[in-house]
């Protein structure tokens, strides 16, 4: 069965080994080095437990196991706080009209204005599975387990939910709207800076990036075209997210112009969808496939189960599920359709 | 003999010959009557101090005096931009830089600005094509900074010059092409011709107000900045020779290069020098090379008029010159008369 749980210390040789075999940025957030990332999953886990010390983040990681084998075969995360306590770094793309009544020219001007407005906005990151499972129910689950998290701990996420999509980038590696903007302050490839903005402190990007709006006029034919488009791989997450009721709007990404998704974190549909039911035992193993979550703080699990019955306040679900979350009869637990 | 004077109501024709012999590029004289007049006009105001100092338009003809035409003209601008908005780039850098990564680039920059307001301009040179050669430009041009120094409380302490920027045969412009053009749908000589009719300031609200990082434009527009058109290369050498330098400023359309001058710095007024004058009767040979010649001003403000004389006639209190330059000059035995070198002869 898959299940989703919370990051151990003990996944991280098969995370490394999943972060490891992605193209450059298909793991914007999650660092490939392995002192890094156990240092990532330590306060993963300090989060998920709620013993943050004052002052830190609270960054959650999920991973993706096939109970079966034992092996982790994805992530995903939600970081409480966008930036986590530092500024949060994106385009806004905005127009102006330059008008001349004298001339009797009116002219529409599109800008890139560096911005913070996404700041402390709760962001789902660190989206990354094995390619194989790409599209699947398990890559679904992956993904809209975190929104049954925040549906059961709504009093740690904000109001608004955002979630950062990877941009265009060619076969041969090259991304046009870095190559047209980035690549001239930061003075480094794409991998690069990809990386360091994962590994540090994002002080670098406030020191290196061009602190006044960019004309988009000025980019590269290839750059204006890839300005909010999402990279040809992330089609399936794209769109699952815009069926969970993400919508792009005029944020993007500084270093490739990947969409910014926003949503109100109240209208994601899985936390609109899924209320608290109480558990009970199923005879049969049919019904629609559902996706179920039990289980509270570091003890929260999601996996997918068939629906055997569902009443207003109850559930009845088959015992393997049960076993697979770790509750029993009586237990809460949420329940939404795939 | 070629005489400096202000311009007068009966330069219309010749000004307006001239403006259509000029062609692209030269933007403050279009070949367009109706404008031409206006500027006589305003000359004529402002010569008889009929407005505002700081309005000031001092339009200077050069007259062929056997020809009795204007065959060229030059200008002074008392302010810029105070009825309209004066806009220049400021080409300047940005240096974004990470101890961290060891990253240190500097990226440079336009920067809009009206930094040139309230500064006196020296503008709208044309000579026509049979008076090239033989001093006669550098007499329009440096004619002025004797006007300048001669009546400075109506001017800036600092003067400047907006130099053409490169186009090409067909008067495309390579900055313009890579910016102008991406605001404002228009090819350069159009817009060029439409600044002359004065609605540069039009033009440039329309343009960009941030600043522009140059490594997004391409190279060709890059290499133009501060560039000047190679017509007007001995112009900017001219000016260089006066003590004129790039104060960082460029046009916000082609590029071309602003360049400025203290007053009190230029070559012109600092080698100036006053004389009175002696009418000659002994014959004088006119016909000396530029080198060899004097500017002599009779430092009118309302009928200034500049000729060139030979150096040889400066003696140690009084200049000796024919009744016909006196007469040319409306000045008569004992007056007082200004007097520069017409060439830069590397003397200090």
């Amino acid at each position: 069965m898959w299940l989703v749980r919370p990051a151990q210390p003990g996944d991280l040789k098969d995370i490394l080994d999943i972060a490891g075999g992605q193209g450059p940025r298909m793991s914007s957030t999650l660092p490939k080095k392995e002192e890094a990332l156990s240092l990532k999953i330590d306060q993963s886990a300090r989060s998920f437990a709620g013993k943050n010390s004052a002052g830190e983040a609270k960054r959650f990681l999920f991973v993706l196991e096939d109970t079966d084998t034992g092996k982790v075969l994805g992530v995903s995360g939600i970081d409480a706080r966008a930036g986590n306590g530092q500024p949060f770094y994106n385009y806004r793309k905005d127009a102006l009209i330059h008008a001349s009544h004298e001339l009797g020219v009116s002219r529409r001007v599109e800008v890139l204005y560096p911005s913070h407005a996404l700041t402390d906005h709760t962001l789902l990151c660190s989206f990354t599975i094995k390619p194989e499972l790409r599209g699947t129910d398990a890559f679904e689950l992956l993904s809209r387990a975190r929104m049954l998290f925040i549906a059961a701990h709504r009093h740690l996420f904000t109001d608004h939910t955002v979630v950062e999509i990877q941009g265009v980038q060619t076969e041969s590696g090259e991304v046009p709207f870095w190559d047209s903007l980035g690549r001239h302050f930061f003075n480094m490839d794409f991998e690069t800076a990809d990386q360091y903005s994962g590994m540090l402190s994002k002080t670098f990007i406030a020191e290196l990036m061009p602190p006044n709006p960019i004309y988009v006029t000025l980019l590269s034919k290839a750059a204006q075209q890839a300005l909010g488009q999402p990279h040809e791989q992330t089609r399936a997450t794209f769109a699952l997210l815009q069926h969970e009721g993400f919508q792009g709007g005029c944020y993007l990404d500084i270093f490739d112009a990947g969409p910014v998704l926003e949503a109100r974190t109240d209208a994601l549909k899985s936390v609109v969808t899924s209320h608290p039911k109480i558990l009970h035992a199923a005879n049969t193993d049919d019904g629609e496939m559902c996706l179920i979550s039990g289980g509270e703080n570091d003890g929260f699990r999601c996996t997918l189960t068939p629906l055997t019955e569902s009443l207003a306040d109850e559930v009845k679900v088959p015992l393997k599920t049960w076993k697979c979350l770790g509750i029993s009869s009586g237990d809460e637990v949420r329940i939404t359709p795939l | 003999m070629l005489l400096i004077r202000p311009l007068q109501e009966n330069d219309l024709d010749a000004l307006y010959a001239m403006a259509q012999g000029a062609g692209k590029g030269l933007t403050t004289l279009p070949a367009d009557r109706e404008l031409l007049q206006k500027k006589i006009n305003h000359t004529r105001e402002t010569f008889n101090q009929r407005c505002a100092p700081e309005a000031g338009l001092y339009l200077f003809a050069l007259e062929d005096t056997e020809l009795k035409r204007c065959v060229g003209i030059s200008g002074i601008q008392a302010r810029v931009g105070l009825d309209e908005v004066f806009y220049n780039y400021r080409l300047s850098v940005t240096v974004n830089a990470s101890r961290e990564l060891g990253v240190h680039v500097r990226t440079p920059t336009l920067h809009l600005s009206n930094d040139m307001t309230d500064t006196t301009e020296i503008c709208s040179l044309l000579l026509s094509g049979s008076h090239r050669g033989g001093g006669a430009g550098l007499l329009l041009s440096r004619c002025r900074f004797m006007y300048l120094d001669d009546f400075r409380k109506h001017f800036s302490e600092k003067v400047f010059a907006e130099m053409r920027g490169v186009s090409d045969g067909n008067g495309q412009s390579p900055l313009w092409d890579a910016l102008g053009s991406q605001f404002f749908d228009m090819e350069f000589s159009e817009a060029d011709i439409l600044s002359g009719l004065g609605n540069k300031s039009f033009i440039a609200e329309l343009m960009p107000k941030y600043p522009i990082y140059l490594p997004m434009l391409p190279d060709a527009a890059r290499a133009v900045i501060g560039r000047v058109h190679e017509n007007t290369a001995p112009a900017l050498k001219m000016l260089q020779a006066e003590g004129f330098n790039f104060n960082g400023m460029v046009d916000i359309f082609d590029g071309g290069p602003v360049v400025e001058a203290f007053i009190h710095n230029i070559r012109t007024v600092r080698e100036g020098i006053n004389r009175h004058v002696m009418i000659r009767k002994k014959p004088l040979d006119m016909n000396v090379p530029a080198e060899d010649q004097v500017m002599i001003s009779n430092g009118s403000f309302r009928d200034f008029r500049v000729t060139t004389i030979p150096a040889g006639c400066i003696e140690l209190d009084t200049v000796s010159i024919p009744a016909e330059v006196a007469e040319a000059l409306e000045v008569e035995s004992g007056d007082r008369v200004r007097l520069a070198p017409l060439k830069d002869t590397g003397r200090r």
